[in-house]
């Protein structure tokens, strides 16, 4: 059997199999190893260990746990209401104001952290129960999330980039200084979706009693809520200075951010022994949950390039004739259909070193042909049906959220990345500006 | 056309995996190799060459072969230290030799590979030409002067390099690779062991980091080539004699590419900002070998082929 | 008689499961600490551990891998259940008896791999190969376990799933399920 008719079979019982609502990284192992068996025989089922050993023992993806831990300390812990009442009672009049908010600590969020995974579920755990319990629209919610948390890998430090510099032999400061520009623009047009469609939809985002009443209360108890709202604030700033002055890595620092949460929650007087166990087993369950899709899904795609879909990719890219454009346009596609099977760094991994040489052949900047790989993956990781950053927004979202809200709550969202991709493309400037101007 | 579709033509489809990534100059020299036992095979061995990332996790490797999920590896013996002991005393211990004729008769001649062959065969695997890789060098972010000066550094060095460090009062520190330019940029460490000078050049680490020490860590890494017992013994002699004169070849061309690479690498970095510290005196000399040689016995007592092997290296 | 065991068998598990899920959740503060006191060592004491970045990936694994089974008991793990919830619960338990035999497919195999590297972790001493390369073979023993606590879990579902399919009742009070589905229609009712 050639790789394209494997190719087809696989994402067959994945659709099937999807269709029945198996548990995605359960059914992503079975269906690779039950294919493999029959095409392969079972010397394919020693991809288990090794994928394993890879994906457990991978200090990168360490920060999931310390993330989520981090972030749950914060709901849980009420020092994510804090914050979130502190910044509502400045901007609170203002529609959709607490989206505002999120996406602003999204942001932060992502100058912490290097990878989608922990990105979202971060953001998720901190700030999607504050928008839900003011009333916002579940989808607008969802996706606020989603677009804020897969800012992880565009603003830096990020993981993708580092691994597109090392394959490329480019430079990771001009790929982190390239992705600023595009990173303010995206969350410019966040904050300005989010603005516009509350104004069209005012439902989507109602102004809550509480915090109007937080507006009117006496300057005493609004001096209390703006301490408290500070204090938290201050816990994320700590979390970014340790990463900034050298004293932690950016995995390291989630277990910082949850020391400081432990302290604050102390602080406020709301540490209980029974919060701290929940906290530990509703964190360990998401993580659990995380590493099963990402372990189940890595067999899937070991066995699928142990069969040799890379040189599917790369026989279909190598012979490509079309304008030097078109090229680009077509790299953009490819990986946009990867991002249907595999996840974000074997993307980078597999696409970088094809593509890139080729791109600059044609006359194209590599930092600019990078950061379009980067905007391109996290549209990727969120387009239905498959995609990673969809399933950690599942799993962090409420029980009873239907994969179909969420299917239909990205979709502003990756046009508004969209945009930004290809504003890019066409644009090149707003990549290569500021590093030609800081780095020469 | 993919391997799956010529498989017809081949009796044997072999899958061969090795560390760099696809399109690397380092990646081409595999690729080479496969071509060659290939070409040397008269077809009836088809490989199929996997790269960083392609299935295989880099530190699966050994296991990978020894399972038979592939059929051959060129793997980096560092990363399977705690499965193949002895494949740190083969790579090459912190203080060895960089003379690559001593290295050879060291194998050939005088009685380093029927050690390993035995110890490799243990694990299911046959070891086919070993290789020359160029040495390990620490890049650190400020100028080391004196040997003193490693004293207190944090430098991210695995396994036995970190240990030759901790020799010279430096605190070695783990780190995921793709954290090392960060740590380095935010001073989480004071410096980093790359695995080749053309590694440190890939991680973009003199953005970060000025100063590479003149003494490598060990004179010449050796890295061996490994394929899986049973799919080696189905071979033919005649086929087995193809495939290891392919890996002579490949040994041949992997020396002369590798120097003139790291050649390149250097001259790159330098032009990147990369300076040398001073040259080390006759005594930081002494001492930089003096911190090897306690390892020797350290390794030597830990597993019983690197003892054999440590014997040998001692008698020389 | 037999039904009365099925139930038994059913609880049993769930409790199990349970047991060990809540106890792996210890290791979330626990791994915490030895990150946080690795970057504390460093930093403030100059003296970086030798242990913490294998212990640390070891408790993440076993966090992650010890948890499956109790996530899956609370609905956790993730699924696209756009077909799935607009099916009757009849349709559902055919599906998931379905999806969950595929589920302890992949994980036997899991189970039958880790033993030959249980096994040969045994033999050979294997370690990490880090500096301070602490044993593997527990990993894989956890390994087995785990899974082999999720086979069980999943095992529990498809007897339930199947007793409702030939009797129209419910083997054990579903709880959790019951909740999630109101909460579910709800949801879809938006
Ligand atoms: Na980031
Ligand atoms: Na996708």
């Amino acid at each position: 059997m050639g790789i394209e008719a494997l190719t087809v079979i696989l994402l067959g019982c994945i659709f099937i199999f999807f269709a029945l609502g198996a548990p995605v990284g359960l059914a992503l192992g079975g269906i690779a190893m039950g294919v493999g068996y029959f095409t392969w025989g079972d010397a394919v089922f020693n991809v288990i260990p090794t994928t394993i050993e890879s994906t457990y023992f991978s200090f990168i993806l360490l920060a999931i746990p310390l993330y989520i831990y981090m972030g749950q300390f914060f709901t849980k812990s009420g020092i994510g209401d804090a914050m979130f009442d502190a910044s509502q009672m400045v901007i609170g009049k203002i529609k959709g104001s607490l989206a505002i908010s999120v996406i602003v600590v999204c942001s932060m969020i992502g100058a912490m952290v290097g990878i989608i995974g922990a990105g979202i579920m971060t953001s998720g755990s901190i700030a999607l129960k504050p928008m839900l319990d003011r009333g916002y629209d579940e989808r607008l919610a969802l996706g606020v999330i989603m677009a804020g948390g897969a800012l992880g890998i565009l603003i830096p430090p990020s993981i993708p980039m580092i691994m597109f510099a090392a394959a490329t032999h480019n430079s990771i400061g001009k790929m982190f200084i390239g992705a600023m520009m595009p990173a303010l623009l995206t969350v410019s047009l966040l904050i300005a979706y989010v603005i516009i469609s509350c104004k069209i939809n005012p439902k989507k985002a109602p102004i809550l009693d509480s915090d109007t009443a937080n507006q009117k209360r006496p300057l005493g108890e609004k001096l209390s809520v703006a301490r408290d709202g500070f204090l938290a604030m201050l816990l994320i700033v700590v979390v970014l200075g340790s990463i900034i002055t050298g004293i932690a890595t950016p995995t390291e620092s989630g277990a910082i951010g949850v020391v400081g949460a432990i302290l604050l929650s102390i602080i406020f007087k709301r540490f209980k022994v029974k919060m701290f166990l929940n906290v530990g087993l509703q964190t360990s369950m998401l993580v659990s949950v995380a590493m099963w899709i990402i372990f189940g899904a890595s067999v899937f795609s070991n066995f699928h390039l142990l069969m040799g879909v890379q040189s599917m990719v790369s026989d279909f890219a190598l012979n490509l004739n079309l304008p030097p454009l078109m090229i680009i346009i077509m790299f953009q596609v490819i990986m946009l259909l990867l991002g249907f099977i595999i996840d974000e760094f074997i993307i980078v991994l597999m696409c970088a070193p094809l593509f890139t040489p080729i791109a600059v052949s044609l006359g194209y900047d590599p930092i600019w042909f990078g950061v379009l790989m980067i905007l391109n993956i996290l549209i990727a990781v969120q387009t239905p049906p498959y995609g990673f950053a969809l399933f950690y927004l599942k799993g962090i979202a409420p029980q009873g959220v239907g994969m179909g809200t969420i299917y239909r709550s990205v979709l502003p969202f990756i046009t508004v990345n969209l945009i930004v991709l290809i504003t890019c493309m066409l644009f090149p400037q707003i990549i290569l500006w500021l590093p030609t101007k800081i780095m020469g | 056309g993919i391997a799956a579709n010529d498989a017809s033509a081949a009796k044997y489809n072999w899958r061969f995996a090795n560390l760099y990534g696809r399109g690397t100059a380092f990646g081409a020299l595999y690729e080479q190799l496969g071509r060659d036992i290939e070409r040397l095979s008269n077809g009836e061995i088809k490989v199929q060459v996997l790269y960083s990332g392609e299935g295989v996790g880099t530190s699966g490797l050994f296991g990978a072969v020894k399972s038979g999920l592939i059929t051959m590896a060129a793997s980096f013996q560092s990363m399977h230290a705690g499965e193949f002991p002895a494949g740190i005393v083969e790579i090459g211990l912190p203080g060895g030799t960089d003379d690559t004729d001593e290295l050879y008769s060291l194998f050939h001649e005088k009685g380093w590979n029927p050690i390993l062959q035995k110890a490799y065969g243990e694990h299911g695997l046959v070891p086919l030409e070993q290789y020359i890789q160029p040495p390990v060098y620490v890049l650190t972010k400020t100028p080391i002067n004196s040997i003193e000066d490693f004293k207190g550094l944090k430098i991210r060095a695995p396994g036995a390099y970190g240990k030759f460090l901790r020799n010279l009062g430096a605190s070695p520190v783990s780190l995921a690779w793709g954290e090392i330019y960060t740590s380095l940029a935010t001073g989480v460490i004071d410096g980093a062991i790359g695995s080749n000078m053309i590694d440190h050049r890939d991680g973009n680490h003199v953005e970060v980091a000025t100063y590479m020490y003149p003494l490598p860590l060990a004179g010449a890494q050796v890295l061996s080539m490994l394929v899986n017992q049973k799919a080696w013994n189905k071979l033919s002699d005649d086929l087995k004699t193809a495939v290891m004169e392919a890996t002579v070849l490949h040994a041949k061309n992997q020396l002369e590419k590798s120097r003139e690479w790291e050649a390149e690498a250097v001259a790159e970095m330098q032009e990147k900002g990369m300076k040398w510290s001073p040259e080390p005196s006759e005594s930081d000399k002494l001492a930089w070998k003096k911190a090897g040689e306690t390892l020797w016995d350290e390794y030597a007592a830990a597993d019983k082929y690197s003892k054999q092997l440590i014997d040998i290296l001692k008698k020389n | 008689m037999f039904v009365s065991l099925l139930r038994l068998y059913c609880n049993k598990v769930d409790l199990i499961v349970k047991l060990v899920g809540y106890a792996t959740s210890i290791l979330m503060p626990i791994l915490a600490f030895v990150v946080s006191f690795e970057v504390f060592s460093r930093y403030f004491l100059n003296r970086p551990t030798v242990w913490a970045f294998d212990l640390s990936l070891f408790l993440f694994g076993y966090i992650a891998i010890l948890g499956g089974a109790l996530a899956h008991q609370k609905k956790g793990h993730i699924t696209v259940d756009i077909l799935y919830k607009k099916v009757s619960h009849r349709t559902r338990c055919v599906f998931d008896v379905i999806s969950f035999s595929l589920g302890i497919f992949f994980l036997v195999l899991i189970v039958y791999v880790c033993f030959d590297k249980y096994q040969d972790a045994i033999n050979f001493g294997t370690r990490r190969q880090s500096e301070w390369a602490p044993l593997m073979h527990h990993f894989w023993l956890m390994t087995i376990f785990s899974c082999s606590l999720f086979i069980l879990q999943l095992a529990r579902d498809i007897i339930s799933n199947a007793f409702f399919l030939m009797t129209g009742e419910q083997l054990v009070m579903e709880k959790g399920l019951e909740i999630s589905c109101t909460k579910a229609e709800n949801n879809d009712g938006n």
